[in-house]
């Protein structure tokens, strides 16, 4: 297994040495070493982070990008390793047995890889490669040597993995192998602490507390593969195959070829009551290259899945040539554990079914143009709400990242809050009884009394006004700094049909320009 | 003697039946002004208006807590602050920014129709009536509603009422006539009162209602 430390903050940071930090819903989810050097810790809260570290560069989570910058990096130890697999960006896990018998031992193969990627993006992180028998004992392993400074591989030798993991304490479990803390929590209370311990207790009791994750638990601390790694050919069964008679250049034809790969392809598993968990997928071009890659999902690939795959897969091969085959075949098939919609709360029909049209709206106008809202928090009133792509969306996730509690914030507006908010303000004019723009001193009070407004050379009555509610942000950085005020301004309008009206307004002065950010509607 | 009537005719006519409406829930200040007392399924309600948008986010709010999904549809400026406050649930709220011409702004607005039971919006000019026909005809065979707000801002125009595309169930036409909780530097804008006027195919007489909207 080959494992890059915090591989997000490793993209985002403009330059290897600076202190950079990912940041996800107020909290750092990765952190450069730069960062680490100053204390910053993942969990962190981003204004604590800030205080330890001022010269901190924020930024935000991404996986698509960590996913792109990855494909470098993927490329590399293609060329020493046939067959591998990318569960998540930064981590790459491979069958060792072949490739180890070419190039002579373990060490010598891993030894290879460390030279390989020495020359390669990840040069100046922390990456480390680690050799053990099960998926948990590699990512540990790897994690210790990516945290050697020598990057030396670290291996543990075949037959010992169990006896060297049993040895760990539980939470490696919730650190390397998704169980959540709260579990590991639970299982400390309980008096296990080390995978010993709880691998001594018998299968069925596990199960009797825990249900299915206790079967989990037992299997990750004796060591066991839920999946293990092929490192032969799948059986011909569960293949789909296409060649194309005119070799396809243009990649959305080749994706909407794919598309309808996948969906014969998973309809075929979903018939037989069974799901595809890990997939091959093959890319022959016209010169006879290819390229070919392992997709592995514990939850399943949907046709979906298989045709995002299938799109990162295209755009991390540089080739040449059009393609002339493209090759589908199951890797990995287990009997679906049918998700029952619920009567009460959870996933329901109607999410389901909404869920499906984000993925088909997404697909005819891509991922920018189909948005999901996001709370963050700001004084402004365009910050207060974060517009993310909606492409990676599953109805259960998203649930829980909205009902979080949204605290208000010092210095914002007080409600109603407008409903008509530009991100592009127009421009107005706001003048005094005098024909006088209208200034604010440093200490925000206004030069006079807002008399009138001149929107596109017509000019409004002012009936009543109330503020201002300033906004400085970030004075200490010169590049980031803001500083504006805002007024509450009602004005006078008379319709064509002669009747009277009013409306609010939101005029915010930044820049010594006056622009209409908002109306309240 | 005994009447008879085929039973397929009985389907057809809603003399011999009455038609079932189905409504989502709306807020108590929002029904009174609604015809059949509700968001009938597959009908369309235009806002109109400077309180067009706000009018639009209530009408949704209660559905959208019982469960149903809401595609903001090109109304790009759509305060979401304000959404929340009116009761929106955000985690099933979804925009979507279609392409400006009139067979792929459709072709969206149909896609949005088939999985969404509620849409919010903005029409461009470009919109031809035969694509609207279309639209709607999806709209009431899925059964959502569709809610299309004219924002008659400064600088944009606005579509008379004859020259729209849609032919709107229900109209809502909204003024503002007063704001109050502010006074020449104090306080802060809290309260209004909105004149409204319901018109409409759906509505028999053009009604005129004097809202006050507290928040």
């Amino acid at each position: 297994m080959l494992r890059c430390l915090d591989w997000s903050a490793v993209v985002a940071a403009k330059t290897s040495n600076s202190p950079c930090a990912v940041v996800y819903g107020q909290r750092v989810v990765s952190r450069s070493v730069a960062a680490m050097h100053y204390g910053v810790q993942v969990g962190m809260r981003r204004r604590h982070a800030q205080g330890l570290c001022p010269d901190l560069e924020i930024a935000a989570y991404q996986p698509d990008r960590d996913r792109r910058a990855f494909n470098t990096v993927v490329r590399t130890v293609n060329e020493i390793v046939p067959l591998i697999e990318v569960s998540e960006p930064g981590v790459i896990v491979f069958a060792t047995r072949g490739p180890s018998r070419y190039f002579g031992g373990d060490e010598p193969m891993a030894n290879k890889i460390v030279q390989a990627l020495r020359t390669s993006i990840v040069a100046d992180s922390q990456f480390g490669v680690g050799v053990a028998d099960s998926r948990l004992a590699a990512h540990i392993a790897a994690h210790i040597s990516a945290q050697d400074k020598t990057k030396a591989p670290f291996i543990v030798e075949p037959e010992k993995t169990k006896v060297w993991l049993a040895q760990k304490s539980v939470r490696v479990l919730s650190e390397f192998a998704n169980i959540s803390s709260e579990t590991v929590s639970l299982l400390e209370r309980l008096g296990l602490n080390t995978l010993q311990d709880v691998s001594k207790i018998s299968e069925s009791v596990l199960a009797g507390r825990f249900g299915e994750l206790g079967v989990e638990l037992h299997r990750l601390a004796r060591g066991d593969e839920q999946h293990p790694l092929a490192a032969v050919a799948p059986p011909p069964e569960h293949l789909c195959s296409r060649a194309f008679e005119e070799p396809v250049i243009d990649q959305q034809t080749l994706l909407n070829n794919i598309q309808i790969m996948a969906e014969e392809f998973s309809d075929y598993f979903v018939k037989r009551g069974a799901i595809c968990v890990r997939l091959i997928l093959k890319f022959e071009s016209e010169t006879g290259a290819h390229s070919e890659r392992l997709w592995y999902r514990p939850q399943g690939l949907t046709a979906r899945a298989i045709t995002e795959s299938a799109k990162w897969q295209i755009e991390s091969w540089s080739r040449k040539s059009p393609l002339v085959r493209v090759q589908l075949i199951a890797d990995e098939v287990r009997t679906d554990t049918a998700r029952q919609l619920k009567l009460w709360g959870g996933v329901t029909q109607v999410d389901e079914t909404a869920s499906r049209a984000i993925g088909r709206l997404t697909e005819l106008l891509g991922s920018t143009a189909v948005q999901l809202v996001k709370w963050q928090g700001g004084r402004d009133l365009q910050d207060n709400f974060q517009l993310v792509s909606a492409s990676h969306f599953q109805p259960r996730q998203n649930e829980l990242a909205a009902t979080t509690e949204k605290p208000k914030w010092r210095g914002s507006l007080p409600t109603p809050s407008p409903s008509v908010v530009y991100s592009e303000p127009p421009l107005v004019q706001v003048v005094d009884k005098d024909k006088n723009l209208l200034r604010v001193s440093a200490r925000h009070e206004l030069s006079a009394e807002p008399a009138q407004l001149i929107i596109n050379q017509q000019n409004y009555k002012v009936i009543s006004w109330a503020g201002p509610w300033p906004i400085e942000e970030k004075w200490w950085d010169s590049a980031r700094s803001r500083r504006l005020v805002r007024l509450q301004v009602v004005i006078e309008k008379l319709l064509p049909d002669g009747s009277q009206q009013v409306q609010a307004l939101l005029v915010a002065l930044e820049h010594g320009e006056w622009s209409i950010a908002a109306i309240y509607g | 003697m005994k009447l008879l009537v085929p039973k397929t005719l009985v389907a057809k006519h809603s003399l011999f039946e009455k038609q079932v409406l189905e409504n989502f829930a709306v807020s108590d200040q929002v029904r009174q002004l609604l015809p059949d007392s509700g968001l009938v399924r597959g009908r369309i309600v235009r806002c109109c208006g400077d309180a067009a948008a706000s009018l639009a986010l209530s009408l949704c709010a209660r559905a959208s807590q019982q469960g149903s999904w809401l595609g903001v549809v090109g109304v790009s400026h759509l305060g979401i602050s304000c959404a929340v406050e009116h009761g929106v649930a955000l985690e099933r709220m979804v925009f979507v920014h279609p392409p400006e011409s009139s067979r792929d702004w459709s072709t969206t607005v149909a896609a949005v129709i088939d999985g969404f039971d509620l849409l919010i919006v903005a029409v461009p000019e470009s919109l031809s009536v035969t694509d609207a026909r279309r639209v709607q005809a999806r709209l009431q065979s899925r059964r959502s509603v569709m809610i299309i707000v004219d924002t008659a801002t400064f600088s944009e125009t606005s579509f008379s009422n004859s020259a729209h595309p849609f032919h709107a169930d229900v109209v809502l036409d909204s003024t503002t006539k007063s704001w109050s909780g502010i006074n020449n530097g104090a306080g802060y804008l809290q309260q209004r009162q909105v004149a409204i006027k319901v018109s409409g195919r759906r509505v028999a007489r053009t009604q005129e209602h004097l809202v006050t909207c507290n928040y």
